[in-house]
């Protein structure tokens, strides 16, 4: 019998091998490490493109490509040249013949050797294929999309967010790398930045502090070839939560410290993201949030809910910051007749976990009560419609009305949000789920559906008539080939607040749906 | 010569603990700085505490504000022997230097870092210096040196220069310090 990489990886797991050595403790070279990821199902491409390539932040006459030189892709700092020059090329087909534009990009050590190429000039909808070359070697080949201009029919797009290393295989990765899509959206948890974990895939001590650190974290990441698979096939927009840093931290009031950390974290975060980064401010702290439309079917805005927020629980506590709130707000009274989808990393409804009871985490909007109702009166009053909220964090999917009052149920109802599964990162036991689920809908009577023992993906197939959300699962988070397979499908007709669940689905394992 | 105007906050209004509006040859994007003479005394750096050894008679201070951010653009020069024909050569480098600072065991503090891009605005390449932590000034008021230089990548062709003074805890005061701020390049030899 053929043994595959997939038996191989299993039978570690089984014998307990994996996690034996953590690929970033301090005491192994760049090449032991790499040796002990290998362990743990990483494999990285041929160098210098060992992280692979990238494209992101795609309007409808360009995008952004990426990729990062590291020869050694868990050592800290490269030993390559300070400046390398790298080649790129955009053509209209994969043989990369019909070049459209092509350039050099300086590959700098300040920055990683990264590079981020602002491709423009390109015709709107229309797909590309594009590869670096550097040192000598071409890159893989990476496909990539501008966005389409005036009517569309039709967009289909996914979701991914907190994708822990330890937590398992990125066979939902795979699964995203290969579904017939225009983009991926990135809810954030990208990394995370150590401590204490374990999982499937490890058991990792080592905590994120500097910039080396944060890359060589990174880099790890990459390692799995999902991953970088799902790169390379379609652009990407990205937000992050709090782990690209660190748990739960505010991005504001901390002492020099933090900030010396946080700086290191949104360099490294930056060096390694087909991030497009052009904004009034300047690195190492990225703008992230940016409104995108994608014909004039989709506006996409793109929220960052750490960068700005004060601390929890204050009366004039603040989530998205004094800026970024009146941006939205303005946002909301200039948007056009489309569907409206903000990227929100982490859930914006409320949540009590008994009727009563407590807010469940006040890291999420439930610590930042004026703000939110303020944000929802005014969509409410500007008389905002079909407004999608999609939203990570939580390792669970939940989809819930968005109102402007969730004590009061007669409120206006404004929109959905759909919190996505987790890619990888680890869910409550199926028995805190079960027992929580049903608490969860007593306590909410505006939320309808809770499922949290599965991981994947959301899928977004979006018409002008109805948005619907398909949650994607995998079979087995500790196959890195699992298949992926449709739990249940929500709808949101055009025009009229609220989801419901498609009847080909609605007796699919849940642990909680409203009556 | 130093690319940055005002790198010594000796320009324009200030002299007191008192945050000011404007500053000569920056854009004050959130906050208000001080510009702090170092004889207002009141636990600020004077004379007397480390810092630059020429300082002049002002530093910069995140004034009342938790985030004090400034930000000035550069335009790298065009022609001479740092210019654009040997910047894309990769024949020049760049140093960049402040003096960053807080107070006693405060961690109120300073960045300075300068992103260099390219003639679209995408970043080429990335200097950070602090903030300083207060273990760093051995808990003692005052400014310390930090320096970065590295290769101008070819193709640059602005520098965007941006101090972020952060205050810590719920005092009023924001101590983040800095001054002598600098941007300097260097040609490194081929012919011009």
């Amino acid at each position: 019998m053929k043994t595959n990489r997939r038996d191989l990886l299993k039978a570690a797991a089984a014998a307990g091998a994996l996690g034996a050595v953590w690929p970033l403790v301090g005491d192994l070279s760049p090449a032991q490490a790499v040796e002990a990821a290998g362990l743990l199902g990483a494999e990285y491409d041929p160098a210098p493109f060992t992280l692979g390539v990238a494209s992101g932040d795609p309007t409808p006459t360009g995008f952004v490509l990426w990729t990062r030189l590291a020869p050694e892709p868990l050592a800290a700092e490269q030993a390559l040249p300070e400046v390398v020059e790298v080649k790129w090329v955009v053509a209209e087909d994969r043989d990369l013949r019909r070049v459209v534009a092509r350039g050099t990009a300086p590959a700098s050590a300040t920055l990683g050797h990264s590079v981020h190429v602002s491709v423009d000039g390109l015709r709107d909808g229309r797909q590309y294929w594009y590869a670096f070359s550097a040192l000598g070697r071409r890159s893989r080949l990476g496909r990539t999309r501008t966005a389409p201009a005036g009517p569309v029919s039709r967009v289909r797009f996914a979701s991914a967010n907190c994708q822990a290393f330890h937590g398992g295989y990125y066979a939902a990765h795979r699964g995203i790398a290969r579904e017939d899509i225009d983009f991926v959206v990135h809810l954030g948890d990208y990394i995370y930045e150590g401590g204490p974990v374990s999982g499937p895939r490890g058991n990792g001590t080592a905590v994120d502090f500097t910039l080396g650190d944060y890359r060589r974290r990174h880099a790890l990441y990459k390692g799995d070839r999902s991953l970088r698979e799902a790169h390379a096939a379609h652009p990407w927009f990205l937000t992050w939560d709090d782990h690209e840093v660190v748990d739960n931290y505010s991005g504001t009031g901390g002492g020099a410290p933090f900030m010396q950390r946080r700086a290191a974290a949104y360099q490294a975060w930056y060096e390694n993201m087909p991030h497009r980064d052009d904004s009034e401010t300047a690195l190492p702290d990225p703008e992230i949030h940016r409104v995108r439309r994608w014909g004039d079917l989709l506006e996409l805005t793109v929220l960052d809910l750490r960068s700005y927020r004060s601390a929890q629980n204050l009366p004039d506590g603040t989530i998205l910051g004094a800026r970024q709130k009146d941006w939205l707000k303005r946002g909301v009274d200039r948007a056009p007749d489309s569907w409206h989808c903000w990227v929100n990393s982490i859930m914006l409804n409320q949540l009590r976990g008994r009727p009563g009871g407590d807010f469940m985490f006040t890291d999420q909007w439930d610590g930042f009560l004026a703000e939110r109702e303020e944000v929802l009166t005014h969509v409410h009053r500007s008389g905002l419609e079909d407004l999608v909220v999609i939203t990570g964090d939580w390792h669970s999917a939940f989809v819930g009305d968005v109102r402007t009052d969730f004590d009061e149920p007669s409120s206006p109802v404004v929109g959905t949000e759909f919190t996505a599964h987790s890619i990888s990162s680890n869910a409550y036991s199926p028995a805190w789920n079960a027992a929580n689920g049903p608490r969860m809908g007593a306590a909410n009577p505006h939320l309808q559906y809770f499922e949290g023992n599965r991981y994947g993906y959301d899928l977004y197939e979006v018409t002008p008539e109805r948005w619907t959300t398909s949650m994607r699962v995998v079979q087995d988070l500790q196959d890195p080939v699992s298949p992926v397979t449709t739990l249940t499908a929500f709808h949101v007709d055009r025009g009229k607040a609220g989801a419901y669940e498609d009847p080909a689905t609605k007796n699919s394992p849940a642990q909680y749906r409203r009556g | 010569m130093n690319l940055i105007v005002n790198g010594d906050a000796e320009a324009g209004p200030g002299g007191t603990a008192d945050p000011v509006a404007r500053v000569t040859g920056w854009r004050v994007v959130e906050g208000a700085p001080a510009l702090v003479g170092y004889d207002v005394g009141q636990g600020y750096p004077t004379a007397a505490d480390p810092g630059p050894p020429r300082r002049g008679s002002r530093f910069f201070s995140g004034g009342e504000s938790p985030r004090t951010v400034l930000v000035q653009d550069v335009e790298l020069p065009a022609a001479g022997r740092t210019g654009r024909g040997r910047v894309d050569a990769g024949h020049v480098r760049f140093t960049v230097s402040a003096w960053l600072g807080g107070y006693a065991a405060q961690e109120d503090g300073a960045r300075l870092s300068v992103e260099f891009r390219d003639a679209a605005g995408t970043p080429v390449a990335l200097a950070v210096l602090g903030p300083v932590t207060s273990g760093e000034r051995q808990g003692r008021t005052g400014l310390v040196e930090r320096s970065a230089t590295a290769a101008l990548p070819p193709g640059a062709r602005t520098a965007r220069v941006l101090l972020v003074l952060t205050r810590t805890g719920t005092g009023t005061s924001n101590d983040g310090y800095a001054d002598a701020i600098s941007l300097t390049l260097n040609a490194t030899g081929g012919k011009p």
